[in-house]
């Protein structure tokens, strides 16, 4: 991974399709795995260079859903005591799902 | 002096510290290979080395002054080598030396076999010990000795010095290490620091030899050589002729990207940290495979199995999202009779399950009784469907048109049969994979029965053979025609030959994977004559058709007016003359391209592939001679490709131009983090 972008920020900025705009930690955001090989890419995109990630088919409610389980998994990833429950609301759940799937390749390539 | 017989496990002396000693080491050892020696190598002296003790003495002078453990410049010792390092024990290891050198942090021993050093050269592991011997000199190896040594991982050493017929293939040998030295100092990091043995990365390309292939035929003179950035330690490649950027603080090349930005960046830092930092990544990922947090998709079905009673809950779900759903849902494994729920609705026409293992007989059962106005069920993995569901759909699917089962292990050819005749005319695809239970007698039911059936694929069904074939011929509507892995030897080309000419004109796709007999004639005789429409083409794993018998099918077909897809993967021997022929019939329209497995394939033939100017989808898996030229030329060429897969193309590096939007999936730095191989 190429570790040479100039000053490379804490943060990074996640665009939903609506506009809304997420500033979380670099760490975190490296999560998933798609995130991380869109950050990291070789090359010269803007994703790598600014650090800017938008996504055009994530709402924005979904999206903050996905960046809260991100630090509550980054939270509790190395702890020992009881984890509490994540909750998802079940209106949101099938399109968590989806954004879920998408930004979470590092574990499943597409099979189907 | 004593001499010491050097068994395989000696041991090693590195500031006085005991261990065993490694093969290169004793490989060293046993040469006298030593390091640094200011003075350049002169490059033929073979008629002085007849007696050891001359080359000690010519050495003493020589290498006082350079026995701290630092760099040089390249030098050699008018000693022979045997650059062939063919192994030959002898028990001559000749005395060790003393030299009168204030150092105390090296050691060496025997024969002088002195050859260039490099500057960056490792410490610890190339020291070799002589309890005899009090002063211990560090020894270097260049980077061809290494590579040598390593490929042959032999203890036992020849050991030239006595050998006078040696003499002249050591010199040459010499001159060629020294040129390779030479070469290889310039791309490497000159970092003293770096204790690293795996810094001397050696260009792999030219040295992977196979027994009846030369590598040599597919790099012409020139080539480009693939090296590592020396400040991201990304691999990429220097064209042939061109001079690529050189980092000012140490001189290492750069690769395009760091040598755009300029920044004079943590580069010094960098390698340091890759140890630690390496260690931190693991244990990251080790603390992920162990925690305890469920995934976000786990938890997102969890909560759709729970409350998939309250369907109204889940608010209105589009077809494509649904499917989506339903290849995530079966990605996980947790397609049951709950979560199926979901996708069962009377107003479903379509129905797709990617994964019905964990569906029993009577869930399966449920998806007729909840969508009776199914139009095409497909199933995948469907072992557990019995006879008694299938009779079921037959009875109460009465629209069903197409239906497609992967794995039904369970139903016999009487249900088969009572399908067809059932569904009769309204049957229009049918496909199935992995049945042993579905015969001749079924086939030819469906060949009576349905004649309307325009897709038939047929994969894996053990029992076919010639006969099926025959049945087959006689569905005149038949456009896309499939099949798959039949058993080995049990289709014959002329059967297929009949077959292919009977309905090749409808045809629109022809596939005959895995259908490993197939000899030339399918290609000459039925393929190029009748299959005038087709526009997909799939014969991976013909294994036996040859590159005359591809040019053959496709020079001046102009009967048919180009093909869209064309799969010759496993197709091994096909050379370079079938691939420009496929280029140049269907270049304009080809969107898909399958030639895994072929590598004879030169560089000349994949410039062809920019013809490809609709190209989407390009498999060029073991293609070994796919570099970064190549890649670059395509990504101009095609504007809309969106995959390339390069398994084993060893010659892309993580620099090759690519574009937003376009995914290469399988270059090796991508999995493999080449910095610490």
């Amino acid at each position: 991974m190429s570790s040479l972008a100039p000053a490379e920020s804490e943060y990074v900025t996640l665009e939903s399709s609506d506009g809304f705009q997420f500033v979380i930690h670099r760490e975190v955001a490296m999560l998933s795995g798609t995130v991380k090989n869109m950050l990291s890419s070789p090359g010269h995109f803007t994703e790598s260079t600014e650090g800017v990630i938008q996504f055009r088919d994530i709402k924005a409610i979904i999206l903050e859903k996905v960046c809260k389980y991100w630090y509550y998994k980054a939270r509790h990833l190395n702890s020992v005591t009881e984890i509490p429950h994540f909750e998802i609301e079940p209106e949101y759940a099938l399109e968590t799902l989806m954004a879920a799937d998408f930004l979470d390749t590092s574990q499943y390539a597409n099979i189907y | 002096m004593s001499r010491r017989n050097r068994g395989n496990a000696g041991t090693t002396y590195v500031n006085n510290v005991r261990g065993p000693t490694s093969a290169l080491t004793s490989f060293l050892n046993e040469r006298g290979i030593r390091r640094a020696n200011p003075a350049p190598a002169p490059v033929a002296t073979p008629p002085e080395n007849e007696d050891d003790s001359d080359d000690d003495d010519d050495e003493e002078p020589a290498s006082p002054q350079n026995q701290a453990a630092s760099s040089s410049s390249s030098s050699s010792t008018p000693a022979p080598v045997t650059s062939s390092s063919r192994p030959t024990r002898t028990a001559r290891l000749t005395r060790g030396r003393t030299l009168p050198s204030p150092s105390t942090s090296a050691s060496r021993s025997n024969e002088l076999d002195g050859v260039n050093d490099d500057s960056d050269s490792d410490d610890s592991d190339d020291d070799e010990s002589d309890s005899d011997n009090k002063n211990l000199v560090p020894i270097a190896v260049s980077a061809s000795m290494a590579r040598a040594v390593r490929a042959t991982r032999s203890r036992a050493v020849a050991v030239a010095s006595s050998s006078s017929s040696s003499n002249a293939s050591a010199s040459t040998a010499r001159a060629k290490a020294a040129t390779a030295a030479a070469s290889k100092k310039r791309p490497r990091k000159k970092d003293a620091s770096d204790d690293s043995d795996d810094e001397d990365f050696h260009d792999i390309t030219g040295h992977i030899t196979r027994s009846n292939f030369s590598h040599k035929g597919r790099m012409p003179q020139g080539s480009n050589k693939i090296v590592f950035c020396s400040r991201c330690r990304a691999r990429f490649t220097i064209k042939a002729g061109t001079t690529p950027a050189v980092d000012e603080d140490d001189g290492g090349l750069l690769c395009p990207t760091c040598a755009g930005t300029g920044s004079p960046g943590p580069s010094k830092s960098a390698l340091p940290k890759a140890k630690p930092v390496k260690r931190a990544r693991r244990k990251a990922q080790k603390a992920e495979i162990e925690c305890h947090i469920p995934t976000l998709q786990d938890l997102c079905i969890q909560k759709i199995a729970n409350s998939i009673e309250d369907v109204e809950a889940f608010g209105d779900i589009s077809d494509i999202s649904l499917d989506k759903i339903c290849k995530i849902i079966c990605r996980n494994r947790s397609l049951n009779a709950e979560t199926l729920q979901l996708f069962l609705d009377a107003r479903h026409s379509e129905l797709i399950l990617y994964d019905c293992t964990d569906i029993t007989a009577i869930g399966l059962q449920n998806i007729a009784q909840f969508c009776p106005n199914l139009r095409s069920l497909k199933l995948k993995l469907c072992g557990r469907i019995t006879n008694e569901v299938m009779d079921y759909y037959t009875e109460h699917l009465t629209k069903l048109a197409s239906l497609t089962l992967i794995g039904p292990i369970l139903i016999l050819e009487q249900t088969y049969i009572k399908l067809f005749e059932t569904v009769g005319e309204r049957f229009e695809k049918f496909e199935l994979k992995g049945s042993s239970r579905f015969s001749l007698k079924a086939i030819k039911a469906l060949c009576d029965n349905c004649p309307n059936i325009t897709h038939l694929r047929l994969g894996d069904c053990n029992l076919m053979d010639d006969e099926w074939l025959e049945p087959i011929a006689g569905l005149t509507k038949l456009k896309s025609l499939r099949i798959r892995n039949p058993e080995p030897d049990k289709l014959t080309t002329s059967a297929v030959v009949k077959l292919v000419q009977a309905v090749g004109s409808g045809l629109e796709e022809l596939e005959l994977k895995g259908c490993t007999g197939l000899t030339d004639e399918v290609l000459v005789d039925a393929i190029r004559p009748s299959c005038v429409r087709v526009e997909r083409l799939n014969l991976s794993g013909c294994e036996e058709l040859t590159t005359e018998g591809v040019e053959t099918l496709f020079k001046d077909w102009s009967i048919n007016s180009g093909l869209t897809y064309v799969n010759l993967e496993n197709c091994v021997m096909l050379k370079d003359e079938a691939l420009m022929a496929v280029t140049e019939h269907s270049g304009a329209t080809l969107e898909g391209l399958n030639m895994s497995g072929m590598d004879e394939i030169t560089k000349d033939a994949l410039q062809t592939l920019t013809r490809c100017i609709n190209l989407a989808e390009l498999d060029a898996s073991w293609c070994r001679a796919m570099d970064d030229d190549i890649m670059e030329q395509l990504v101009e060429a095609a504007p809309r490709l969106t995959k390339v897969t390069v398994w084993g193309d060893h010659r892309l590096t993580e620099c090759c131009s690519s574009r937003k939007g376009l995914r290469i999936v399988g270059r090796e730095g991508d999995y493999v983090d080449l910095r610490f191989l």
